[in-house]
């Protein structure tokens, strides 16, 4: 609450003196280029991380399901990458792609793909939902899994008499089965590569934004905890907030509809 | 049950090899030393680091204090770790059964309300989150910590996805026996959720052993510091003028995995079990 | 009875506070070798007396640290002193009442504080219009030019003064096989310190000292514009490489051996020598001939440490002992030797110099002696509210000028009109 009272002013940011300025802020952020430039890389950068590491992990938590033998140790080794420390976890995903050094540039490179990541906006982007998925791959691996697996053996089995084909099973009885979990991990997911994103690509750009892309969220953290602008970034973050909120409440309204919960 | 392919295994193979590779490379990284490091980046070979780098980062007294230990630190980490899963779950589940069980009109919007805090990352809220804290004195306490924390909604938007897609024959079938709704909560849904449960305490366990902006703010004593900060600490050098100890920062990463992957394993038997038991 | 335990009390209060010494924290945000190094210091001034017990407290980078220190005054929890790095001070220094100054800090403690100690290029950049240090500085550098002296032999040329000479040797240095230049930081390498060094205005109100008010940023100068031609037109020829904003990404190909000439840090050296694989040694950053009045010291990079308000008089008694402390010669000497930062005042430099210092690391000395050449009207500092902010655009259109997105002209006028946009809403956060 506190947010939407700083977007109204601009403040000095030890809190000595604070100037009423009513939508300024609003309209700064919303007249700038550079502001919907960074929103429409943010719109693609959460369709494509949301998407990427929700198909995955669905296919590997379907696999992992599947298999009986060596289950455990699958589920075991997939459960725990999402135990690496952030930090480390962009370190890792920083030299990966060194520009220099990076293995995976100069695997890159035997294709002729000369990879610049922090000069070149698409590698940059590349390399930057590549960490991001990779990092949110395991998160929705568990819950996949845990609603797979309490998915009743008698259900499956009727599935399994109904429908011969493994897909068209899955398609019709076990997709909608997981329908609650789904739509928990679509507005979680969601949230992940709006929010919850900015450390990743903070390493990514070397703490340098510069011609990079970067989203709504790396902005506010720019102009608030490094610019210490803390009126713009306030009305920066009512805007992000408005925008998920308008987002979740139509997924509520459109998508929860059809997800049958019994 | 039908067999399972010899593609299935491909598949999970090539997922395991994405996944944990990088964790390979971290491994086999953190046993060179920082300048092979910085000049040649990650490392595929073991080196001849491994010794030496971990018996510095298990026995060094860090710090002004001298107070930032690794055992020091794991504690820290496990307290946040546990305390954060602990209370989520309690809480969350609490909550989400009051959501779904007593529909009342307020229901919706209290729902909203808390749906709305998911939307603020702490980073957004430090601000009022400190004031607070400090206006009631638990700056460098654990409470401080944790507390703060405990406030988002994914827990309770998970415990309500599944509450609701818990048959009502259920509900009815305990309100036939004389069951109350506390019992039906302990007796049944409790039990229900164990899968749900599992999955869940690993994502909070690991959430909060991994915590770094927060603990950061809220303490100024170096007896709080946890793994995390000691690995950030490490790699909190201006790479213009120094080379940071990789090598170290690879080590306590991968040190830093054993106590999450630890309670993977534990709670591995609890994602079986939810199995066989629905199997008889 | 009631009477009797208080008297107790304060007896009791009264003696705790004879006996035990003050405690004073300094925030910080450093890490790694750095902060091993400010504890040692720390150590040192309480062993050094018994009044004060010093705790440095490392808040993580230096934006998380002004951060917190933000959020822990806002809730009357802040540290006596707070480390502020050069692009953030002018947020602290325009929140009049945040910081005592420095200078009157020290002499309130009865001490006698003299501008002079200090070397040249340190002596104005966390000063107020009137020249009084607000800011202590604390960890310093300039950004200098390190050199492949392999190179140089190979194209049999001596390395550059000014760069009108480096155009001349860049051909030669090329036909060598080398990228005769690259830099690692363009805008506080090639954008400040090129207004430093080449001693011209870099901002209206004398460089924003005078007032926030009406401070208009003055990037699109025909000088400043001249300085970006010719690195796009070196670019194109193959004279300048240019590998994104990334410190680190432009510093390896010189420690690779495949450049001639980088543009780094004075502090820089350390590192050099463990990951260089040639010999290297360092000069000063060149400046342009053609500049009338050009070839002054540079500014400082790095931070300042700020003496917060709100305090007791026993605690800024103690941290006032402690930057005289920190200010001593042997103190300076011993933070100059084990960080490669610059010494701060012209005492600890002569120390470096009679210990021999300079005969075993002659490239430690090119920062201070760059810092300390004669200063100009405008190269004593720069005061521009929300520069974090500036800066963030200067990088974006100067990687946009280089991936041939925009020319260096419109890129200055983009820079010039966003930056005063920046400078105008930060006016309105501190005036009242």
């Amino acid at each position: 609450m506190q947010a939407v009272q700083s977007s109204f002013y601009l403040e000095d940011p030890f809190g000595f003196s604070a100037t009423f300025v009513g939508f300024d802020n609003y309209i700064d952020a919303l007249t700038s280029d550079y502001y919907l430039h960074v929103a429409k890389f943010t719109l693609i950068f959460t369709i494509l991380v949301t998407f990427f590491s929700l198909a995955l992990g669905l296919l590997l938590a379907a696999k992992a399901d599947d298999v009986i033998r060596g289950s455990s140790s699958y589920k075991t080794l997939l459960i725990s990458v999402y135990a690496i420390a952030p930090p480390v976890a962009g370190l890792i995903g920083m030299m990966f792609f060194d520009q220099h050094i990076g293995p995976f540039v100069k695997m890159a490179a035997w294709f002729g793909w000369d990879m610049k990541v922090g000069i070149n906006y698409f590698d940059t982007a590349f390399a930057m939902i590549t960490v991001a998925v990779w990092k949110q791959i395991p998160y929705n691996f568990i819950f996949i899994l845990s609603g797979l697996q309490s998915i009743p053996v008698s259900v499956r089995e009727a599935a399994a008499i109904d429908n011969r084909s493994r897909f068209g099973r899955f398609w019709t009885v076990t997709l909608p089965l997981l329908a609650p979990t789904a739509f928990f991990l679509l507005i979680i997911n969601m949230t992940y590569s709006l929010f919850d994103t900015f450390g990743i690509i903070d390493v990514i750009v070397k703490d340098k934004a510069a011609n990079n892309p970067i989203t709504l969220v790396y902005k506010v953290y720019m102009d608030g905890f490094r610019g210490n602008d803390i009126g713009g970034s306030a009305a920066q973050s009512v805007i992000l907030m408005l925008i998920v909120l308008v987002l979740t409440f139509f997924q509520f309204r459109f998508i929860e509809r059809r997800v049958h919960y019994n | 049950m039908h067999k399972t392919t010899f593609s299935d295994h491909l598949i999970l193979l090539f997922g395991v090899f994405i996944m944990v590779g990088p964790i390979f490379v971290a491994f086999m990284t953190s046993t060179h030393d920082a300048i092979d490091v910085h000049m040649k980046g990650l490392q595929v070979a073991w080196g001849d680091d491994f010794v030496d780098t971990y018996k510095e980062v298990l026995t060094k007294k860090g710090g002004f204090t001298g107070d930032v230990t690794g055992a020091r630190m794991v504690m820290n980490s496990f307290i946040l770790g546990i305390g954060f899963a602990v209370g989520k779950i309690v809480l969350s589940m609490l909550a989400a059964y009051g959501l779904v069980y007593f529909r009342s009109r307020f229901s919706t919007l209290f729902f909203w309300m808390i749906f709305t805090t998911l939307l603020l990352p702490l980073e957004v809220r430090i601000l009022p989150s400190y004031d607070v804290m400090t206006k009631l004195g638990l700056v460098n306490t654990y409470t401080g910590l944790i507390v703060p924390l405990l406030a988002s909604a994914t827990g309770t938007f998970f415990f309500r996805q599944f509450f609701k897609s818990v048959p009502d024959e259920l509900l009815e079938a305990a309100r036939i026996d004389g069951a109350g709704p506390f019992k039906f909560f302990i007796d049944i849904l409790v039990p229900l959720s164990k899968t749900m449960i599992a999955a869940i305490f690993i994502i909070m366990f690991v959430y909060g052993w991994n915590q770094y902006l927060w603990p950061m703010i809220m303490t100024n004593e170096e007896s709080f510091y946890t793994l995390v900060r000691g690995i950030k600490q490490i790699l909190l050098v201006w790479v213009g003028s120094q080379i940071p100890e990789y090598n170290q920062a690879f080590a306590l990463a991968v040190l830093a995995m054993l106590p999450p992957v630890l309670i993977v394993v534990i709670f591995q038997s609890w994602f079986i079990k939810g199995l066989t038991e629905s199997d008889k | 009875m009631k009477k009797f335990v208080l008297a107790a009390l304060t007896v009791g209060l009264s003696t705790s506070t004879a006996f035990a010494a003050t405690d004073i924290t300094w925030w910080h945000g450093m890490g790694g070798n750095n902060q091993a190094v400010i504890n040692e210091i720390s150590k040192r001034f309480n062993e050094s007396q018994d009044t004060c017990n010093l705790t440095p407290v490392s808040k993580g980078t230096y934006e998380e640290a002004l951060a917190s220190g933000i959020a822990a005054f806002r809730s009357g929890e802040q540290p006596n002193i707070l480390q502020v790095f050069d692009a953030g001070a002018a947020t602290i220094m325009n929140a009049k009442g945040a910081a005592i100054a420095a200078e009157d800090l020290i002499n309130n403690a009865g001490y006698d504080f003299n501008r002079e100690d200090f070397i040249e290029g340190v002596r104005y950049f966390y000063a107020d219009s009137d020249g009084k240090f607000v800011g202590m500085p604390f960890n310093s550098s300039a950004p200098i030019m390190y050199i492949n002296t392999e190179a140089f032999e190979k194209a049999g040329v001596e390395p550059p003064k000014t760069w009108e000479e480096f155009e001349q040797i860049a051909p030669a240095l090329k036909d060598a096989g080398y990228t005769p230049l690259v830099q690692s930081q363009l805008t506080w390498e090639m954008t400040e310190n090129f207004f430093s060094r080449n001693n011209l205005q870099f901002a209206t109100n004398n460089n924003g000292y005078d007032s926030v008010d009406g401070t208009e940023i003055l990037v699109n100068t025909p000088e400043h514009v001249m300085m970006y031609d010719k690195l796009k037109d070196w670019y194109d020829n193959g004279y300048f490489g240019y590998y994104g904003a990334g410190w680190s990404d432009n510093q390896k190909p010189f420690e690779e051996d495949k450049v001639a000439l980088w543009v780094g840090s004075s502090g820089s050296f350390g590192g050099l020598q463990k990951s260089a694989q040639m010999p290297f040694s360092a000069t000063f950053l060149p400046y342009w001939e053609a500049i009338e009045g050009a070839g002054t010291n540079s500014f400082i990079g790095g931070a300042a440490l700020f003496a917060l308000s709100g305090k007791d008089d026993a605690q800024n008694q103690c941290t006032a002992d402690f930057f005289q402390f920190l200010t001593s010669p042997e103190i300076q000497y011993f933070w100059h030797q084990s960080t490669g930062y610059v010494p701060v005042t012209t005492a600890a430099y002569e120390l470096a110099k009679e210990d021999g210092w300079y005969e075993k690391q002659p490239v430690a000395e090119v920062g201070i002696k760059q810092l300390s050449l004669p200063g100009g009207e405008w190269s004593k500092g720069y005061r521009m509210g929300f520069y974090p902010q500036i800066r963030e655009v200067m990088e974006r259109e100067y990687n946009k000028i280089f991936a041939g997105e925009t020319s260096v002209e419109d890129a200055m006028n983009t820079i010039q009109k966003e930056g005063n946009a920046l400078l105008g809403r930060f006016a309105k956060t501190a005036s009242n």
